[in-house]
């Protein structure tokens, strides 16, 4: 506890306000646009000229609001209160959501009136917090202050006391309240109409009572210091949001790959033909893009892994257009059948067109039946027109379809089907993709359907 | 003159609550932990005791059983966090007459402490 001696004068309190706002305490940014401000002479004399004043507050609040944690700012403030003002004790205490209540957060004072930190809380309806909340509250001088020394003349005034018994009770309440508290000022934190705390001040030490441009100066801090509440509360808020909205992403997102895996298992099991086919496909088009990366093409596709993924989930999905007596046929298709299933991938970007998101999707699936020399379907299209991942998809589809067996031939063994895209690369498949798929099975990341065909 | 006992290892909230209540015509006396409650609540018989259920070394519920050995008559009143209040159970069991939950609100700890010396 500092020695409380005599109360110091204005200018003295002042300066030390400011230091305290300059020191290392986190008060003011680095970045200040003028911190020089601060450092200007005060005029000689023991009393402050009026706009100097005035400049000073605005300089303080400035700084305020630049405080990064409100709770700074709020020791801040009780310390200079206890150092410079000499008073018994003061506290602050701050609305918290959570527990509906003015919670005390921060207080100094002599021993056995200092109120201990998180020990009180006033609940909204204590007659200390709701005389705020009413307007044009008969109580509250002209300043916003709540003074002890007003409660008790209004007590004493008969008039009161014989004319209007509401308002003489509603006093007796409040100086309960002030009397729980040993509090002779209460001074409100307001940001726009909500009353975020209430400043506390104990009995000055010396005896006397608060002055008008002590009370003024109690007034501007509060409000500073609502502001700056106010800011730390929006921004916490803020970021509050921000990660609802990122888990609410991650959520959805995990859903919508989860449904695109049960869609892909559906279709699978349609076709007995082409079992695992599709978690096949996707894991060898997974592989080749691992060897594609940093090439430009794969740099400049926005969002490129996810619609990789996805796309190669549901490239088949539109075998769900296709008779099953074509799909699990034992045996060669005719030309008439062999058209028809050439219809999967129309269908399937036709099933995935009203997704808006998955409009690379559907792009992408409409495309992978088509070659690179311009032989393929739907549209026949060549060479890099054909969409890049289109192009990944045709050769794991193919790779696949090689290396498992069909109703009409037997399958191909792992290195004969590497054979065959060589043999194919640049007419059939592109050229860049048959040489990445070839480093991600040279590296062993392709493993093909299992037991091998002997 | 009604005696009380204040036992929190918090030496704030000691000296506040022991302020708060001599002002109420109380005479009391303060404990920062267990063992001394004890010897004090031995010494001086406090009519009431206000006890905080989370302290360091000997815990609230450790205090609250030597001192209900010691003397049944003693009241004895727990202090705890909204998060212990699942301790309460084990309290009255033990013989607690009441509990206060921090942060609290100064009315009610006048009046439950009144009420309690009461009843």
């Amino acid at each position: 506890m500092s020695s409380h001696k005599k109360a110091p004068s204005w200018r003295k309190l002042q300066g030390w306000f400011v230091e305290k706002l300059m020191d290392h305490q986190g008060g003011i940014s680095p970045l200040s646009p003028n911190p020089n401000l601060f450092n200007t002479p005060l005029p000689d004399g023991g009393v402050l000229q009026k706009q100097d004043y005035q400049s000073f507050l605005e300089a303080a609040s400035r700084t305020m609001i630049r405080f990064k944690k409100p709770e700074h700012l709020i020791k801040m403030i009780v310390k200079t209160i206890d150092d410079q003002l000499k008073v018994m004790h003061t506290a602050v205490l701050l609305y918290k959501e959570e527990k509906k209540s003015y919670i005390l957060i921060d207080s100094k004072g002599t021993t056995g009136l200092k109120i201990p930190v998180g020990f009180v809380r006033l609940s909204v309806d204590n007659p200390l917090i709701s005389v705020f909340s009413e307007k044009n509250s008969f109580f509250i001088s002209e300043t916003g202050i709540l003074n002890y020394d007003d409660i008790i003349c209004g007590l004493r005034n008969r008039n009161i006391l014989e004319l209007q018994p509401d308002l003489y009770d509603n006093l007796l309440a409040i100086k309960k309240q002030m009397d729980l508290l040993k509090a002779v000022l209460c001074v409100p934190c307001y940001f726009k109409r909500d009353l975020l705390g209430i400043l506390v001040l104990g009995e000055k030490i010396s005896g006397e009572t608060f002055n008008r441009e002590e009370m003024g100066f109690f007034v501007t801090l509060a409000n500073d210091a609502a502001m700056a509440i106010a800011n730390a509360q929006l921004i916490e808020n803020l970021q509050q949001k921000i990660e609802e909205v990122k888990d609410l992403y991650v959520r959805e997102h995990r859903i919508f790959i989860h449904t695109s895996i049960a869609l892909a298992a559906a279709i699978d099991a349609r076709d007995q033909y082409t079992h695992g086919h599709t978690e096949r496909v996707t894991n060898y088009c997974i592989s080749i893009a691992k060897e594609l990366d940093g090439v430009p093409e794969v740099a400049n596709y926005k969002n490129f892994r996810e619609t990789l993924q996805i796309s190669a989930l549901l490239h088949d999905v539109g075998k769900i257009g296709i008779p099953d007596y074509i799909l699990s046929k034992n045996g060669k298709l005719t030309p008439e059948e062999y058209e028809e299933i050439k219809k999967h991938s129309i269908i399937g970007a036709t099933i995935l067109c009203p997704i808006k998101e998955l409009s690379d999707v559907a792009k992408e699936v409409r495309h992978h039946q088509e070659c690179f020399d311009g032989s393929g379907y739907p549209d026949g299209l060549a060479g890099n027109n054909i969409p890049l991942i289109a192009r990944i998809i045709a050769v794991a589809d193919a790779f696949d379809a090689m290396t498992t067996n069909r109703p009409y031939r037997k399958k191909k063994t792992a290195q004969e089907a590497v054979q065959e895209l060589k043999a194919k690369s640049g007419t059939q498949f592109d050229p860049v993709i048959v040489s990445a798929f070839l480093l991600a099975y040279e590296k062993g990341n392709i493993l093909a359907a299992r037991s091998p065909a002997r | 003159m009604h005696k009380l006992l204040v036992v929190d290892d918090e030496n704030d909230i000691c000296d506040f609550v022991k302020t708060f209540f001599k002002d109420r015509g109380f005479h009391v006396f303060t404990a920062s932990n267990g063992e001394e409650a004890i010897s004090i609540a031995k010494k001086e018989r406090p009519d009431l005791v206000l006890l905080d259920i989370k302290m360091k070394g000997m815990d609230g519920l450790a205090a609250l059983k030597h001192i209900k050995e010691l003397d049944r008559s003693i009241k004895i009143i727990m202090v705890t966090a909204l998060a212990d209040q699942d301790k309460m159970h084990e309290a009255y069991k033990l013989g607690a007459c009441d509990y206060i939950t921090k942060p609290l609100i100064l009315d009610y700890l006048e009046q439950t402490v009144l009420k309690n010396l009461k009843g």
